[in-house]
This record gives structure tokens, sequence and C-alpha cells, in this order.
């Protein structure tokens, strides 16, 4: 690696401050697992400085507070698949930690870098966008909210500022009539690449009708969204094989009309509607 | 000698003579070996896939502080090529690139980042020549040349009986097209040497180096150096599997080169990237087969063309090829047979050694080709092999008479039974279609021990007992993880009575054991085993004698065991070892014992591709078990059953190793593995991209050990290592067909492949403009953009004036590409 | 480049260090430290030779800058013998043949470590997902995940 400043903070006010004074000459050092993988490269553009947020211990821990949950960007993927606030209200959330990498990965990469590097195989991001989540950013000038689906630009492309800190992730806990699953497809079993993910989250009223539903796609989108015509399909119909069928048929449709046809189509028309197809199947087991 | 039941560390599981360093981390890897002043060397390797160089300008590298040595193919002072066929593999290109993997320059730094900086300071013209990437396409004769004026540079066959007339007699034909993909070997650990001047003149090579003897000699070449003044020193090995050959002669003569200049020690080490781009991979096979059929399922003729893709050099490529041609039609009666196949150069990344050998590309072919008879004539796929398959005494396509146990039969029977095969093949084949469907598949084959008729087959091993009783043991054999040191103790303690913890076997060092060839073939227990076995009965005799004139008593009525030596009708302990072994000093006898061990005559009629190829064969047979997700594709490998006949397993547990590891690779080989080489430009450089089976893909393997000890082995012993690599993939393949009914006829069946039953091919770049690296690495920091009118928008940061605009993504990419080209043109 | 001072325990001694940090954990052990148990694979993360623990987590060393390490406690495989013992997992990888070439070895041992230290009888898909992370190409893990398996059996 070539030479950089290295700095070290444990509060986020000296953070931001670093960050105001570098810009784009910083760059932000959590778990390390990308950006490591990133400054080894040969041709990487090698920052001023690193800057150091792990030590910051304000940034770390999972925790509710009025109904929603406040998930630290230093969580570690291990952190949320052990975390029992995880399991009982975002369940899908667990599931797909539990799928990154390998345990090593798991045990260092964290949920604010995966949000915050914004690689389109990011599995956490799926299912937040689900759980409806909103980020809050800290920079000099103050902090700021918003959602998690309006984040993002295009993969590796945020709205977030040079000098922004992502500080919390907060989203509802998910309703006891709520069910949710996320479903990954890579090529072996671990330390895979998401070659398509589906996050799903239903909820049904007392007569078994579906009251809500949300389905994000993962790699398969330009950038993440919910994909709305799928979800309105669903809205009032009991759950049946033949509905989620034929939304996964749309979430493949809206696939098609944001990338077009090219030489992988023919493989990820089909796979995302049964990735689909069975997420929502997820959603209303017993 | 002691029959099956008396051995008392033969067929035992013990424990490894290397485990506790390697448990520890003490066990030194090449990568390991550090001394004070060492310097960095590195490779700047070709710029394109194909192309003249023009000129080389080392100058401003030369200039660079702490740059202590800038070398070129004009520095050599001796051979500038190597390879152990055909000497044609330059160590660094002259006047030709002729694969991205090629050297071109050499630095030798005071640290990586010096050298580094150094390499990117050297200049190199080039004059792109087309790239040829297809074999088939290679031996067109309009088709420029890699090599010399013809780019077909094997061709071997088979002649028996008259295929035309087999034909004839058949009631149909089946003929298929079968392929099979490039493989990295993935050994773990990346090659590293350590150069260091030697006292007398000369180089000492540390490395992580398979075929020692081989390097040595090329070596020596290079540097116009006798052999005595070159040592090949064994680094333990972090796996090779056929692999650290050819790529690791590169290295060491590139070490000793860049060591002889500057007069120090000069470290080399490759990072992922580099090993993956440059070392050499297992042949891709174009197979293409006929079959002569008879409505019971007899085969009346087999007619087979097989095109190889050599890659850019020799290489192993007429070894390889050769085996292949050798067992091409698998252990099966047929009388008429009409096999060739071709080795031919391309600008890919030149193929060679790698375990197997030739064997796992002809397996899948024949192996599926079996069950695609059987189907056709309504069998099961055991019956027809029952049928089919050889016997004792049977006489293979290349004329041989197999005179030994020929177990075919019963290694599939038993693996077979284990698993009720036929029971679960009938149901899974009439199940009905669901999400997620079960199959199961077999796979059989026999295979030639050793080296055969490729070469000259002999081995020494050393054996010195110390005077206070302990052992030191050394061969021309190396232990690359396999266990060869183990299996030699293990031999050496049997016949010495003694107990395993008493010796220490030495890393194999090419100036203290004799020229013994390259450790390949699956040769190293039985033909290592061999050497072993007669050393240690020179030194037995040597102990006896003495223990006779010590006792009085007759040679006959002594014998070693359990570190005594025991009087055979009492039983009585008369002296421990270490006490005949002083005995042995005071009298002036030497206790160190010689073994050579040379093979069985083998012979080979190169024109009418007939002989007996191989000494003696093994026999296997494999069961894989397969959950198919047929709207994924994802093939989940539930359970295995791998049965080999060994000959005789001198360590239980290592054979059990090298089954369940063989099987491993051979499950990557069926579903997961292919490096992929594009235009001359490898795809994958690393494991994030190159994906190797995890813990939690490979299944519970059930291992079946038999033993019908042969001969011509010690103890009985044959062999292991590269049969239980070569039957799994096909195994896989035929589960896949009795779940889904749709058959795979390229490797390897990943997702796209057992769903779609084709791979996914992005659209081909025009001609055969070369795309250089620099493009690559600026592709990668291209920036896309999603318009509000839904196209897509790219640009590349810092680059003005290259960007694109289109309707999709891809297509964004691809003008992107062909405009930041015409930039760089 | 400003050097960085850094305190650390690594097998239970005391390190006060001054580094360049620019560095890996992997480099920092392997050559500023001579601890070359810990084996350089793929730089990337992916083949877990470089596993180490750090405070009782398996980390790819490869992915920790070093300064990383300060205030932290880690364990390598140097340090799994203790008074001159081996621990009970390397005695059990040496009596289960799970041992071939050995480079991925350490990684696997530190890996199963520290499963063993949250979960002493775990279960064959237990230990199989805590090595995942581990790539071995010589013994299809068959032996590891009966040695890791058996240590506490």
């Amino acid at each position: 690696m070539k030479p950089f400043e290295y700095i070290s903070t444990k509060s986020i006010n000296e953070a931001t401050q670093v960050l105001s004074e570098y810009k784009q000459d910083a760059r932000v050092l959590a778990g390390g697992t990308d950006v490591l993988i990133e400054l080894r490269r040969p041709h990487a553009k090698i920052p001023k400085a690193i800057l150091d947020i792990s030590y910051i211990e304000s940034l770390n821990g999972i925790s509710e507070s009025d109904g929603l949950i406040i998930l630290k960007p230093l969580s570690t993927h291990t952190q949320i698949l052990k975390s029992d606030l995880v399991r009982k209200y975002a369940q899908l959330l667990g599931i797909a930690a539990s799928q990154i990498g390998a345990p090593q990965i798991r045990n260092r990469g964290t949920v604010g870098g995966n949000v915050m590097n914004a690689a389109t195989c990011a599995d956490t991001v799926p299912p937040l966008i689900a759980l409806d989540a909103e980020i809050t950013l800290r920079s000099n000038g103050g902090s700021r909210t918003m959602k998690l689906v309006d984040f993002f630009i295009k993969p590796y492309k945020t709205k977030a500022e040079s000098d922004d800190v992502l500080i919390e992730i907060t989203f509802p806990k998910l309703p006891s009539n709520a069910q949710s699953a996320f479903i990954k497809l890579g090529r072996r079993n671990a330390l895979s690449i998401s070659r398509l993910s589906v996050a799903a989250i239903l909820m049904q009223d007392k007569k078994g009708l579906i009251s809500e539903a949300r389905i994000v796609p993962g790699a398969a989108l330009p950038t993440w969204m919910r994909v709305k015509e799928a979800e309105e399909m669903l809205i009032g119909e009991k759950p049946s094989l033949k509905l989620f069928t034929a939304a996964g048929q749309k979430v493949s449709e809206v696939m098609i009309s944001y990338t077009g046809r090219r030489w992988s189509t023919e493989y990820k028309e089909p796979v995302i509607g049964v990735l689909v197809r069975r997420a929502l199947e997820g959603c209303v087991k017993d | 000698m002691s029959t099956q039941n008396q051995h008392k560390i033969i067929g035992k599981s013990e424990c490894r003579v290397d485990a506790w360093g390697k448990v520890t981390g003490r066990a030194k890897f090449a990568e390991d070996y550090n001394v004070g002043h060492q310097l960095w060397g590195k490779v700047l390797r070709a710029k394109h896939p194909h192309a003249k160089i023009l000129k080389i300008d080392t100058s401003k590298a030369e200039k660079v502080a702490g740059v202590e040595a800038v070398l070129t193919a004009k520095d050599i002072p001796g051979s500038k090529v190597f390879g152990i066929v055909v000497s044609n593999q330059a160590i660094l290109a002259e006047d030709k690139v002729r694969y991205l993997g090629d050297g071109v320059a050499l630095i030798a730094a005071k640290t990586e980042e010096i050298a580094d900086e150094a390499l990117s300071l050297i200049e190199v013209e080039y004059e792109p020549l087309l790239v040829v990437t297809d074999p088939e396409e290679a031996m067109n004769p309009e088709t420029i040349k890699i090599h010399g004026d013809d780019n077909t540079f094997v061709h071997h066959k088979v002649r028996k009986g008259d295929v035309d007339k087999g034909f004839a007699e058949a009631n149909f034909i089946l003929e298929k097209k079968f392929k099979t993909q490039f493989v990295e070997h993935s050994y773990i650990e990346p090659e590293a040497v350590l150069a260091e001047p030697a006292e007398q003149g000369g180089v000492r090579v540390t490395g992580s180096v398979q075929n020692l003897f081989s390097t040595r000699r090329s070596t020596a070449a290079a540097l116009n150096l006798p052999l005595n003044k070159v040592q090949i020193i064994q680094a333990t090995l972090g796996g090779s599997f056929g692999g650290k050959d050819e790529a690791m002669t590169s290295m060491c003569i590139r070490a000793a080169l860049l060591c002889l200049k500057t007069c120090k020690p000069v470290k080399m080490v490759n990072t992922r990237e580099e090993s993956m781009l440059e070392s050499y991979k297992r042949h891709p096979y174009t197979l293409y087969y006929k079959w002569g059929v008879k409505n019971d399922g007899t085969i009346t003729a087999m007619e087979i063309r097989i095109i190889a893709d050599g890659g850019a050099y020799a290489s192993m490529s007429p070894f390889v090829t050769w085996r292949s041609v050798v067992q091409a039609t698998g252990p099966y009666y047929c009388d008429n047979v009409k096999t060739d196949i071709y080795a031919v150069y391309t600008n890919n990344n030149y193929t060679g050694a790698m375990r197997g050998f030739g064997s796992p590309q002809v397996n899948f072919a024949i192996e599926s080709m079996m069950d695609i008879l059987a189907e056709k004539v309504g069998k099961d796929p055991l019956e027809i092999r029952l049928q089919n398959g050889f016997e004792r005494g049977a006489i293979t396509a290349t004329g041989q008479n197999l005179e030994h146990n020929v177990s075919l039969k019963e290694v599939l029977q038993k693996a077979t039974a284990e698993i009720n095969f036929q029971e679960k093949w009938k149901k899974y084949r009439s199940e009905p279609n669901t999400q997620k469907k079960r199959g199961i598949g077999l796979a059989c084959s026999y295979r030639g021990v050793s080296l055969g008729a490729e070469g000259t087959d002999a081995v020494g091993t050393i054996i010195s007992v110390q005077t206070d009783g302990s052992v030191i043991v050394s061969s021309g054999i190396t232990d690359m993880g396999q266990g060869a040191q183990t299996q030699m103790s293990q031999i050496a303690a049997e016949v010495l009575g003694i107990s395993m913890d008493r010796i220490q076997f030495l890393n194999t060092n090419t100036s203290r054991v004799p020229d013994s060839g390259p450790t390949v073939a699956s040769r190293g227990t039985i033909m290592g085993g061999s050497a072993a076995k007669k050393a240690a009965e020179i030194v037995q005799a040597t102990l006896l004698t003495t223990a006779s004139e010590m006792t009085g008593l007759d040679v006959q009525s002594l014998e070693l065991k359990d570190n005594y030596l025991i009087d055979i009708e009492s039983g009585q302990r008369l002296a421990s070892f270490n006490e005949l072994a002083a005995e042995c000093f005071k009298k002036g006898r030497p206790t160190y014992g010689f073994g050579w061990h040379k093979s069985p005559k083998t012979s080979w009629d190169e024109d009418h591709g007939q002989g007996e190829a191989y000494f003696t064969w093994v026999y296997g047979a494999n069961i894989a078990e397969v959950e198919v997700d047929t709207e994924t594709g994802k093939v989940d490998v539930l359970n295995f059953v791998s049965c080999h006949d060994v000959g005789k397993a001198i360590n239980r547990g290592a054979v059990l190793g090298q089954i369940y590891g063989g099987v491993a690779m051979g499950l990557g080989y069926g579903l997961l593995e292919e490096f992929e080489i594009e235009n001359g430009i490898p795809k994958q450089l690393n494991f994030d991209e190159y994906s190797l089976p995890t813990s939690m893909d490979v299944p519970k393997i059930k291992a079946i050990v038999v033993e019908n000890e042969d001969a011509l082995g010690p103890f009985g012993a044959k062999s292991i290592g590269e049969p239980a690599n070569e039957l799994a993939a096909p195994a896989i393949i035929n589960a896949i067909y009795n779940a889904t009914g749709k058959r795979i006829y390229e490797l390897p069946a990943n997702l796209e492949r057992v769903l779609l039953g084709h791979k996914l091919v992005r659209p081909k770049e025009r001609g055969s403009v070369l795309k250089e690296k620099d493009i690559q690495a600026a592709m990668h920091r291209a920036v896309y953009e999603l318009l509000p009118d839904g196209t897509f928008y790219a640009e590349i940061p810092g680059l003005q004036g290259v960007y694109a605009n289109a309707k999709s993504l891809e297509e964004c990419r691809e003008q992107l590409q062909e405009v930041l080209e015409k930039e760089v043109a | 480049m400003k050097k960085i001072k850094i305190s650390t325990t690594i097998n239970s001694k005391k390190y006060y260090l001054d580094i360049n940090p620019n560095v890996t954990l992997l480099d920092l052990l392997r050559d500023e430290l001579g601890l070359t148990g810990t084996k350089r694979g793929c730089e990337i993360g992916e083949c877990g030779a470089c596993t180490v623990l750090i405070n009782g987590e398996a980390v790819n060393s490869c992915l920790v800058l070093a300064p990383q390490i300060d205030g932290k406690e880690l364990l390598t495989v140097e340090g799994l013998m203790a008074e001159g013992k081996l621990h009970p997992l390397q005695q059990s990888f040496m009596d289960h043949d799970a041992v071939q070439c050995g480079f991925c070895t350490p990684g696997m041992l530190m890996s199963s470590k520290a499963l063993l230290d949250e979960n002493p009888n775990p279960a064959e898909e237990e230990i199989r997902t805590a090595i995942s992370g581990n790539l071995c190409r010589c013994t299809g893990y068959v032996q590891i995940v009966e040695a890791i398996g058996k240590v506490n059996k």
C-alpha cells in the first residue's frame, strides 16, 4: 500500500471535523473489509488520510426505542445475526447478515460500511429498504435524516457528502402480523457474492388478506428500490402460489424495463421471478 | 515377509511426520524464509497476449535508488528457454510475447515498493499480433503461428481393429461433443523462492518447488553452470497438485539470475493475482465421441477425436495428452478403436500437469457416453458398466493384457451397494418435476499407475540410522501435502521394526539425493515407497548381521520389532534398537542404506498407438447424490461414495484424506470452477471470482478402500492421489441428468448451464483489438448513471471526453470501452 | 508518513510498537514480528489462511489495518501451545489426519478455536459454518470437521 496518514478518533465530532478538513482526501475506515481490498488494487486511488472510526463507541450497538430499532453503523454482521431484537423484529435482516461472506468477514464487516460503500451486491441493503429504514448522517454543519431508499444514486454512489459520517440507521419494528424473508442466490454456499437476492415483507389482516407488501430485489436493478408495481398486485389478496408467481413475473418485467435486455437477462429474467415467489412464500409460513 | 495381519505400522493411520510443524505454525513454507540483506525480485509481465517486442528500455528503471539489477533476456548467460519435453518457453520474452503471463524484464531492489516503482518505469514497445484463443481455429493452416510453422504440436493416436467394420456391425451410432474448461490448481500457498549465492560459486534456491530435478536442470542451463553448482531445496510445500512445476522453474531461474547478478540473496513471491495470471492450468478439451453400439448394449466401435488447448507453451501437453489417448476408451471392451488427440498452441495461459493429468477430461466424456448408452438400450448405469467393463485378462485399446487383479466390477459393486444406487436411480428418474429434484449418478475408471511409457521411471531413497538409534530418511520424491514422507517413513519403520517417532524426514535437496524424476503421476508411494523398502532392507541386513555376531544366534532366528532386537522363538528382547545401532558404529559398519527402485518395463509404439502403456492399473467408482434446484440451476451434492482399489493402504488416514480431497476438487471441476480467458485476458485472478468449494459445499463423503495387493508395489500398495480426483465430475453430471433429464455437455455445470443448458456469453468484441490492462483499469473506475430519461450515462473521472450514453447499462459499458480504446490509441 | 504508536497484546505478550500505518496486520505479524505461522494466501479475505483472533473473534488479518489492533488482544497460531503442550485442537488435528499440505491449517485452527471457545460442543453444521471462510484444497474438509468435532468428546 502507498503511504497515507492514519487518523483515529473516539468522537463523532472529531471525525466530522477531520472530514470537513480533508474532504475527498480522506477515506473512512470501519471494519476494513471493503476499504483494504480497494487500497490494495494496483491502480487504487490512495487517499491522503485514513480516518479510522472503529474506536467510536457511540457508533456501535443495536437497541430499541419507541417502536424503533436503532442500528448503529459499526454493528458488525455477526452482531446483527446474533441480535435478539433483529430476530424478533427484523428477521430478514438477520438472515441476510448470516449469509454474508464467512465468519471472518461477518466479524469485521459493518452494516454502516455495507450502506456507505453501496456495492450492488450489499446484502443488508435490500432488507433495510424493505424495513423502511432511515439513516442519519452528520457533518460539521449538522445532522440530516433521510430514507435509505433515497440515499443511493447508483452503484458505489450515494448522496453522502465527503464530510458526512453515518451515525444511525433506524427502522420501525415489524408488527406481529408481519412476516419477512430474504433469499440469496450465490454460486456456492459460503463466501459467495449475490448473483441475485430478494427481501420481502408481508402483513396480513385478520381475514388473512395481504394488507401490506414490500419487495426489494438485490443485484438486479441499477439501484435498490421497492417494486411497487408488484407490491400493489398483492394488496387485498389472499396469498396463493398463482398470486406470488404473478408478482414474481411483474418484478422480472420491471427489472428488464430498467436494465434492458442484455447478455445476462436470459438467466436473470426467470430466476428473479422465482426468488420473489419463494420469498413471498417464505412470508406466509406458519 | 510378514503377512498382512502382522504389520505393525503399515496400514495404520500413523500421524504424519510433518504434522507437528504444521499445527504449531513452525513449518517453514517458502515465503517464511528470510535472510539479511535480501533483495526483492519482481517480474514485468506482458502487456499483450500476443505481440512482437520492438524495444525494451530499462534506463529509467535502472536509475531508481535502491534498484540493484534490471535484467532482460539478453542478460541470460545460458539457455534462454526451458521446457521438459519441448524446450520453447522463454525465461524472459525476447522477441515475442505469447500470453499475458510472459515475463519481459526482472528487477531486484531493496524493497518491494522500490521494485514495483522501477517496474512501472520500464518501457516496452510492442507490435500487437492477432490473438489466437480458439484451439480449433488455431489448427487452421491460415491462422497466425505462435511457434514455428504449425500450431498443432502433438498428435497421439491409438489404432485397434477396424472402426469402419465396427460401425457397420452396429445397430446404431451415438455421437456427442463434450467440452471442458481451464482449471486453476488453486494451491492455497502462492509461489515463492529465496535464491542465495552459494559458498563455492553457483546458487542455492529454497522454494515451493514440486519437481526439483527438472527445475535444477533448467536453472543450471540458464546460468551456464554444472548441475553440482545449483542446489534446489524444497521448502514445505503448501499444495501443488501438479501446479508448481514449470511455474516454479521460471521463478527459480529468474531469482537465480538476479542473485548471481547482484551477489545477494533475492526473494521472489507471487501475489495471488500474479500466480493466477502466470501459472499454467488444466487443459480445456473439446472431445468428439462416436460409438457404434448394438441393441444389447455391446460397443462395436469407438472413434474419438480430441483437441487440447495447450496455450502458449508445450509444457506437459505431450504427456498429458498421451495419458488421455491411452485411457480415452475407459475400462470397456471394444474391438475397434480409433483415437486421435491433438494439442495446439494458442495465446491462452499454457496448460500442463494437474492432478488427473489428462484423465478428468476424458472420464467426463466416457462416463457421460456410458450413461447415454444405458438410457438408449434401456439398462441402468450399473448394468451397462458391468456388461462392458474389463475383467482380468482384458486386452485394452492399446493392446495391453491386464494380467493383475482387475477390480473394476468389485469397486462398482461395493460403491453401488453402499448407497442403494439402483433403487435410488430408478426412483429419482420417475419422480415428478418439482422445484428441488434429487438425482444419483455413477462413474468409474481405470488408470495407469506412475509414469508409464512416458519415460524413465526410477527413484532413490536414503535411510541413515544414527548412533543413538534415531533415523534420518530422505528421498528424491517430494511431499506436497499428500503425505509421501509419512508413507516412506512408515515403510522404513515397518522394515526396521521401529516406531515412527524415531524418524526425521528431510525435505528434498537436489544436491543430497539422486535425480529421481518428478513427483507426479501418483508415483510417490509405489516408487518412493519401493525405494524406501529397499534402503531399509539394506540397513536391516547390516543390523541383523551385527546382532547375530552380538548374540551368537542365527540371523534367521532374529527379528527387529517394537524398537528391540527379538529372539523369534522365545520372543525375548535381546537388545534395544539403540544398543544395536551403537554396536554397528563400534564395529565400523555403515547403518546407511540407499534404495533405488526402477519400475518394471513398459512399451509404446507411437506410430500404431499400441503398447504396454503402464506396468499396473488402479480401479475406482464414484457415486454422487445431488439435489438440483430446477428453477435456479443450483446443484447441491448431498452424499458421495468414493470407492478405490489402492492395492494396499500404507497409511489409512492419508488414503482417506486423498479420497476426500480428490472428491472435493472434482466437485469444483464439475460444478463451480472455470478459469475464463477472453481475448487472451484472464477474467478471474483471485479467489473472490474463482470459486473453490467451501466447507459448506462439500458433502459428507463415504470412502471405501479396497485392497487387492499388487505384487509390483511396496507391501502391495499402488496409488490414490489422482484416481481420487478423476471421477467426481462425471458422477455429478450423471446425477444431474438422473434428476432433471437434461444432460450437461460442458463443464462446469454452473447455474446457467443447468437452468438454460448453456453458458451465458458476453457478446464478442470486434476482431482482435487488444484491451490493454490500462483500459481495464480505467474501466474499473468508470461511473455509470441512470438518467431521468431512463438511459445510462457513463464516464471515467479524470478522462475528459470519454463518455457514453446508451439504453442499457451493458451497451453503455461497451460503448465506453470503444471510446476509451480509441482515446488510448 | 507519520508512524503510529500502538500497544497490543499478542499471544499473551505485551507489545509497544511504532508502526507505519499503511501495512496490514498480516504484514505486521509476518514481516515485522516474525510470526510467520499466519499465512498469506489471497490478501482479499477470501481464503482465510491469515485468520487470527482479535479479542476472541476470528478475522482475516489481511483485511485489518495494523493500527487497528491498538488496545486489542490477539492470538495467532504460535500462541496456541501452552507450557510446551499442544492445544487440544492441535492434537486433534494431528490425531484425525486433518493436516495435509498444512498451509490452511493455522487459519483453520484459529477459526475453530473461536468456535469452540463459544460453543464447546458444536454440531457438524456449526463446524462447517465456522470454517466456511477457510479454503482448503487438499482435504475436502472431512477430517478437519471430524477433528474439530472430537476435541471435547
